[in-house]
């Protein structure tokens, strides 16, 4: 949604499920999106709970789930909200008057633009709910309600299993075969499959390191540190700016990826971009895993046409340094903005090879597979 | 001596924040109560600056600005003893051509005869050749007693011991224009900055430094518009600090995380940042990020600035600056070391640690990523910054150390 245009801002704020105030200093360059105060929002969501009739307890639970941050990763929202959509068809029973096809998708569409309120679609949560509305759409009418429910629980059961966690056994199998002993890898910030890659090649028996990248505000990548210790691989840790510092070190760079646009530019992690172009300057392969039903026919040529906002306070504030936090009652102030991007747009050059479950590819192929492989939805 | 060796003992245990004016001032003490022969003054000025100069250096090594100016000062005092020397040759010949006309005038008068110019010419700091290493001794006994007249040998006497006290006087002038060099150079540099920022500008800069402060206040004061993006520069976060500076003088400011500099600087008109040191090659040491954000500006074609008062330029070429030229600083900056105790055990059958944390504190930012050097004596490009070492440093001084004196 565009959000500099004043009527459709106005027409969903009537619609909306809670409050949610604008955030007051808002930088210029991003006025065509969302940005919000972000301190009341859960607790005014939790008080909301017994007077929302008709939302489903699970998609609610989600709901909250995203706003707390609970839930993160393209993987792990995705997969949390088709669970809570498998739920609301089994719970399903279709009011009288009215066709199932019709109510379900609207249905659906409402819940949906809940969890929009909560936290903008990630790009894979998007093809999800494509997929399942043109799942509802194709059932055939002779279906009884109970078949039609099970048919739709077995889709998604299906689609989870095949397009997120088989599809994640192929990846880490395929670029278990591009680490080799002596290996320095580096990845930025915290990936499932990129883990699942180094975790499966220890347990093979290969000798590596890793090198861990992390950066404010969120510092993600300190939990993956956590369970790679824990697990027994030998790690470094730094942060961004000293990326050009250890480049040197570093043979292969493993990244993982929101989605991948069909011009080949890879939508991730703010700060995904600043750790590819490094790589290229030093003529480090740079490898991106990614599940191919995260691939998307729109394209982008930079990081500011579309991105999401998060927590300005994020940034006012460092953790643990009171002489830096005495800007935090500032936030006010009229020609101070906090700008805290949540991703960003890595140009195709800088990416070597993406490691799909249809194979080690170029960028250059990502059209080819979302136009192949993605009509009628099938589920190959 | 005892007075100097205290100020230099309290001044390197203070070297973490040592500055260059700091150097400079400890420098001119040293001179001032340096007792010098009356002759080979300007030799033992230099003998005792390299002494001090020396253990500065060794103090800090990472710390280039007090090198440059332990190097900047020994090339006052060569360049100070030059001109003297030659000045006393000028006054000869003058007093040469006049010797036939006025032989009786020369009792009282200041010239020196031309023996002792000789011997001044000689205790004057010549480029080391065979002949000087051979003529190691004082000086003074070499001095031949002319057929002069007794007032002529109280001339000299007294011509010298006014020379010696010159020659300090002059140095210790020079060392206080350099001092005020230093301290007004950020003056001089934010002068130029109406020649580069023009109206409705986005500028980008990292980490906080006064030169670029002041840069931007003075392109302010001069009423062009612009706004500035402001990266935090992890793990000091300096670039809040500066956020605040530059708000409270009514300039635009969005403060941005270091991850976010590449999705930024399409949208950025000129990178503007400050250094740490500036190699001989053009290339540059800056706080940690730098080189991401020079990259970042390349591929996007934005103009990387950089500027530098001139007495960061050193005479020295960076070989693996990375690493030489670098600063690890406490993994505490990065990682809780209560949260993480547990990962700090030294677990694996080899008895090393599993976990290491690396916290540069500088960056090498090479020349060809560099668009344009600001220094106080102008703008200039990278592949000129190796003349300006002429200017300012003499190349028997890239190494401080003392050379043995033979026959001690």
């Amino acid at each position: 949604m565009q959000f500099d245009d004043q009527g459709r801002v106005n027409k969903s704020k009537k619609r909306a499920v809670f409050n949610q105030p604008e955030a007051k200093n808002r930088v210029e360059l991003f006025r065509h999106l969302p940005q919000y105060e972000h301190g009341s929002q859960l607790t005014d969501l939790e008080s909301k709970f017994l007077e929302l009739d008709s939302m489903h307890p699970a998609v609610y639970k989600v709901g909250v789930q995203y706003l707390a941050g609970d839930v993160t990763g393209g993987n792990a929202r995705c997969i949390a909200m088709l669970r809570a959509f498998q739920e609301v068809i089994n719970d399903y029973s279709t009011p009288p008057g009215k066709t199932l096809v019709r109510d379900l998708t609207a249905k659906i569409s409402s819940y949906v633009s809940f969890l929009i309120e909560c936290r903008p679609l990630s790009m894979s949560m998007g093809n999800a709910i494509r997929f399942q509305k043109s799942r509802i759409a194709k059932l055939p009418l002779t279906l009884s309600e109970t078949e039609a429910k099970a048919a739709l629980c077995n889709d998604i059961d299906r689609f989870i299993n095949e397009k997120i966690i088989l599809a994640d056994k192929v990846i880490v199998r395929h670029a278990a075969t591009k680490v080799r002993d002596g290996d320095v890898l580096l990845t930025y910030g915290s990936s499932c499959v990129v883990e699942m890659i180094l975790l499966y090649a220890h347990e093979l028996g290969k000798q590596f390191r890793v090198v861990v990248v992390d950066s404010r505000p969120k510092h993600e990548g300190q939990a993956l540190l956590r369970r790679l210790l824990a697990k027994g691989l030998s790690c470094t840790y730094t942060h961004i700016n000293a990326v050009s510092y250890i480049m040197h070190e570093v043979t292969r760079v493993f990244l993982g990826a929101s989605s991948v646009l069909s011009n080949g530019t890879t939508y991730s992690r703010v700060g995904t971009a600043c750790v590819a172009m490094v790589a290229h300057a030093f003529r480090v392969p740079v490898l991106i895993c990614c599940e191919a039903y995260k691939f998307h026919e729109r394209v982008q040529l930079d990081s500011i046409c579309s991105n999401e906002l998060g927590d300005s306070n994020d940034i006012a504030r460092v953790p643990g340094r009171p002489d830096v936090n005495s800007m935090d009652n500032r936030t006010n102030e009229k020609n101070l903005q906090f700008l805290n991007l949540m991703y960003d747009a890595t140009p195709s050059e800088y990416v070597s090879m993406i490691i799909t479950d249809y194979g080690m590819i170029p960028p250059t192929s990502v059209p080819v597979i979302v136009r192949e492989y993605r009509r009628e939805y099938l589920l190959i | 001596m005892p007075d100097t060796q205290a100020l230099v003992m309290t001044f390197l245990t203070s070297l973490k924040n040592a500055t260059a004016r700091q150097t400079a001032e400890l420098l001119r003490s040293v001179i001032s109560q340096q007792r010098v022969p009356y002759t080979n003054q300007a030799g033992a000025l230099i003998d005792a600056v390299k002494a001090v100069g020396e253990q500065l250096i060794a103090a800090n090594p990472v710390e280039l600005a007090v090198g440059n100016i332990v190097r900047r000062v020994l090339h006052i005092i060569r360049e100070e003893d030059l001109s003297l020397t030659t000045a006393a040759i000028g006054e000869l010949n003058l007093s040469a051509v006049s010797d036939d006309e006025n032989d009786d005038d020369r009792d009282g008068n200041t010239t020196l005869s031309a023996a002792a110019v000789a011997a001044a010419a000689r205790s004057t700091l010549r480029p080391p050749s065979l002949q000087t290493l051979l003529e190691d001794t004082p000086v003074s006994a070499a001095v031949p007693q002319t057929s002069s007249s007794g007032g002529d040998s109280e001339g000299k006497t007294a011509d010298k011991s006014s020379r010696s006290r010159k020659l300090k006087h002059d140095v210790i002038e020079a060392v206080n224009e350099l001092i005020q060099d230093i301290v007004t150079c950020h003056e001089q540099i934010a002068e130029q900055a109406v020649e580069h920022i023009h109206q409705n500008e986005v500028i980008l800069t990292l980490g906080s430094s006064r030169t670029v402060s002041e840069f931007l206040f003075a392109a302010k004061e001069k009423k062009r518009s612009f706004r500035v993006f402001v990266a935090e520069g992890a793990p000091r976060y300096q670039g809040h600090l500066l956020a605040k500076e530059l708000v409270a003088r009514g300039l635009q400011t969005t403060l941005i995380t270091d991850s976010a500099v590449f999705a930024m600087i399409s949208r950025v008109n000129m990178v503007i940042v400050g250094a740490h040191a500036v190699m001989a090659n053009g290339g540059v040491i800056a706080p940690v990020g730098m080189n991401l954000v020079a990259l970042a500006a390349q591929k996007h074609a934005v103009p990387f600035v950089v500027l530098a008062g001139s007495h960061k330029l050193c005479p020295l070429y960076p070989h693996n600056p990375e690493v030489l030229l670098n600063e690890l600083r406490s993994p505490s900056e990065l990682l809780d070391f209560g949260e993480f105790s547990d990962c700090m055990d030294f677990g694996s059958g080899s008895g090393s640690p599993l976990l290491h944390v690396v916290n540069p504190a500088f960056d090498y930012v090479p020349p060809k990523l560099v668009s344009l050097f600001i220094t106080d004596a102008g703008g200039h490009n990278p592949s000129y910054m190796y003349r300006l070492i002429a200017d300012y440093y003499s190349a028997d001084d890239l190494v401080v150390q003392r050379r043995a004196i033979a026959g001690n």
